[in-house]
């Protein structure tokens, strides 16, 4: 009953030292698995930047990624202020303006408006934290068919998963993204009703070329002839944005200069600012990289320091145990060494007994550990956070598909799984057997040097 | 002639209790031939023990010779005389001190363990010693599972294990009802007349003592009284139990009733 208490009490501390290595490597994992996340989403979003550096972007108030979203149960300084903003437009005849400006290629118009209902939306993030935010439940997005744009600018989704897409002229049809689907209720060729008015689904689209859903917010876009999107939301000839295109990148400045100043309604963005975003973006995930990195030394400082005391622990265990066992079997001490038992028999005997306690001990340690080392390691190792200390408000566009949402999308990607390996488990065994040995050093050295004449009268 | 086991000369022993040295043993003389079987007997505190402990080699004595087998063993240090204790002595206990968890044939074996006997021969040789003291079939209980009795002779098969030059038994009898007793004292005699096995046993019991050959009375830590005993054992036609007269091949004493 004794032995059993002492090997789950030793095999907690080996469970201990076998949770700690995984839980290091689990972290080293994670912030490897960070960096490479990173990585390739800045090289991503420099890319598009790139491609996209003739286009100025003129948006109305209002209209953002995640205009009217609002935050609950988000970490302290999330990227996102929440506030609610007024929806405002400009007339197209300000887009025939901007298109008679000199250097300027094409003006593409665009109207975005949110439904007044909204839904609430959980999304996981990292470690098992969940965020509940309130959003429209859809948003519709009129776009000008015209074949020139849909070739040249990429105005419309790409990933087609049923019918068609929206085609030059198309009116009167609807392309929904697949997660309205299940809303409205509706497939492709049938009716939906979007702001009182009838309109046939032609296709659905998801989202493409995005990696996993974790830290996403679900788009809920329907896209839709411009006109008819005017129509169902009671704007006649007001737009929401414009996709200004430069002939030449060297003629984005001006151009913009001209635009700001003439339309002080609209908010201009420039790859130049798209640019400054990144930068702004680079320094906070390097940020929180480095906090990531210095969680992992730090990490291995704390590990080293538990694995000592865990290492500590099992001796003075073993030690007192035997202690305890020499003690207690004096007598019987006294009797091996009259019917001729050597010290050195004697010895080797309690030697064994204290390293087969904590061989035994460290199979169950092992069996603790192997269930319990994500537990464990989370309560004895620092975590990687990953949050950045700051947040920046300001996500543009451009950022859309790269990025999503920030933090969430680019750092918290992989979860954190902690396994022992074999490599550790055969190490800890043999831990386990070499502290054993240490441990019972001394109380087996006492044994043998026990007397027997008063070993014998001992009871 | 018989030959000497075991001779002490002016063997003493004194305990050092604070600052009073209390004598346990004080120029104690004896002689144990080869194949006698001698009881050992006085009143608490005349030292019995302590002599057993000393003619054991658990404890050594403060001054004179102990010759084992024509070796004094009086001064020889602790890595010799751990071979003796293995290999001349066998002890048997008045709390019979067999190791719970092992099994009787593993007790037996014990004392054999750093000998040069492979270890089937061991438990070969295990085995038959159970067989000689009664055990057979018994072989694997453990100690628990045994009475008392069958623990001792256990116990008396352990120290056989090496074939010792003689056995040193403390109050073999001590923890033992009265019908076991004699059981026990019995199995002593048939060694000692069937095996020529030389036995000292220490006991306060007289009745246990007047079944063996000799008996020594101690006192103060000295031999004050020698007499013999019934010496039964040697003619095998006394009843041990009662003293009547039995022939040869009775199986109850036609007196007492008792098996002999």
């Amino acid at each position: 009953m004794r032995a059993i208490l002492v090997i789950i009490a030793l095999g907690f501390v080996m469970a201990i030292m076998i949770s700690i290595p995984a839980g290091i490597i689990a972290n080293q994992e994670a912030a490897q698995a960070m960096t490479t996340n990173f990585n390739s989403t800045m090289t991503t979003m420099q890319e598009q930047i790139n491609t996209t550096a003739t286009l100025i972007e003129c948006q109305t108030s209002g209209q953002g990624m995640f205009s009217g979203g609002n935050f609950s149960g988000g970490p302290g300084g999330f990227p996102f202020g929440g506030l609610q903003q007024q929806q405002t437009y400009v007339e197209e005849s300000v887009a025939d303006a901007i298109r008679s400006i000199g250097g300027v290629k094409d003006v593409v118009e665009f109207l975005t408006v949110s439904s007044s209902e909204t839904t609430s939306e959980t999304i996981n993030g990292p470690g098992g934290r969940t965020f509940t935010i309130s959003r429209p439940v859809y948003t519709i997005t009129g776009v000008t068919l015209n074949s020139s744009f849909i070739d040249d600018y990429s105005i419309l989704p790409t990933n087609i998963t049923a019918g068609r897409n929206l085609r030059p002229d198309d009116s009167g049809v609807v392309l929904l993204n697949s997660n309205l689907t299940a809303y409205f209720g509706v497939g492709v060729g049938d009716k939906v009703g979007i702001y009182g008015e009838s309109f046939t689904v032609v296709g659905v689209y998801d989202e493409a070329g995005q990696g996993g859903s974790q830290g996403r917010f679900e788009a809920r876009s329907a896209y839709m002839n411009i006109t008819d999107a005017q129509t169902a939301a009671g704007v006649t000839g007001n737009v929401s944005r414009l996709d200004v295109y430069a002939e030449d990148v060297s003629d984005v400045d001006s151009i913009a200069e001209v635009i700001s100043v003439a339309y002080t309604s609209l908010q201009v963005t420039t790859y130049k600012d798209r640019l400054s975003q990144l930068d702004n973006m680079q320094t906070m995930y390097t940020q929180t990289l480095t906090s990531a990195q210095a969680t992992v030394s730090n990490t291995e400082t704390v590990a080293t320091q538990e694995i000592m005391i865990a290492v500590g622990a099992t001796s003075l265990i073993v030690l007192f145990v035997m202690l305890y066992t020499v003690r207690e079997r004096t007598k019987e001490i006294g009797t091996l060494k009259a019917i001729g038992f050597s010290n050195w028999n004697v010895m080797s005997q309690f030697m064994l007994e204290g390293m087969l306690l904590s061989l035994v001990a460290g199979v169950v340690g092992i069996a603790i550990g192997t269930v319990g080392a994500p537990l464990l390691s989370g309560i004895l190792l620092p975590q990687i956070s990953p949050f950045g200390s700051s947040g920046n408000s300001q996500f543009s566009r451009g950022f859309e598909n790269a990025g999503n949402f920030g933090n969430f999308g680019i750092l918290g990607a992989s979860t954190v799984t902690v396994t022992p390996s074999l490599q550790t488990m055969l190490i800890a065994i043999g831990a386990a057997v070499l502290l054993g040995a240490l441990g019972s050093l001394y109380p087996a050295w006492r044994a043998s040097r026990t007397r027997p004449a008063e070993a014998m009268r001992y009871e | 002639m018989s030959e000497i086991v075991l001779r002490t000369e002016k063997l003493s022993k004194i305990y050092t209790m604070g600052k009073r040295d209390v004598k346990a043993l004080s120029n104690l003389n004896l002689q144990v031939n080869k194949g006698e079987y001698v009881a050992i007997m006085g009143p608490s505190g005349s030292g019995k023990t302590t002599l057993l402990n000393v003619l054991g080699c658990l404890d050594k004595p403060t001054s004179g010779k102990m010759i084992l087998n024509d070796v004094d063993v009086a001064n020889l240090p602790e890595k010799e005389l751990y071979k003796i204790r293995r290999n001349k002595i066998g002890f048997v206990f008045q709390t019979f001190n067999l190791l719970p968890y092992l099994n009787a044939v593993e007790n037996v074996e014990l004392p054999m363990e750093g000998t040069k006997r492979p270890k089937g021969e061991r438990r070969e040789r295990a085995r038959k010693l159970l067989e000689l003291v009664g055990l057979s079939g018994r072989e694997e209980h453990r100690p628990q599972r045994l009475s008392a009795g069958e623990q001792q002779r256990v116990a008396i098969a352990r120290a056989l294990a090496n074939d010792p030059a003689i056995i040193l038994a403390d109050e073999p009898t001590g923890n033992l009802d009265t019908q076991t007793k004699y059981e026990i004292v019995k199995l002593l005699a048939n060694l000692n007349i069937d095996r020529g096995t030389t036995v000292v046993m220490v006991t306060h019991d007289s009745q246990i003592a007047s079944h063996t050959e000799r008996m020594l009375l101690l006192k103060d830590g000295t031999i004050i009284k020698e007499k013999q005993g019934l010496h039964l054992a040697k003619k095998k036609l006394v009843c041990p139990y009662c003293g009547s007269k039995i022939q040869p091949n009775d199986e109850r004493c036609p007196s007492c009733r008792k098996r002999l």
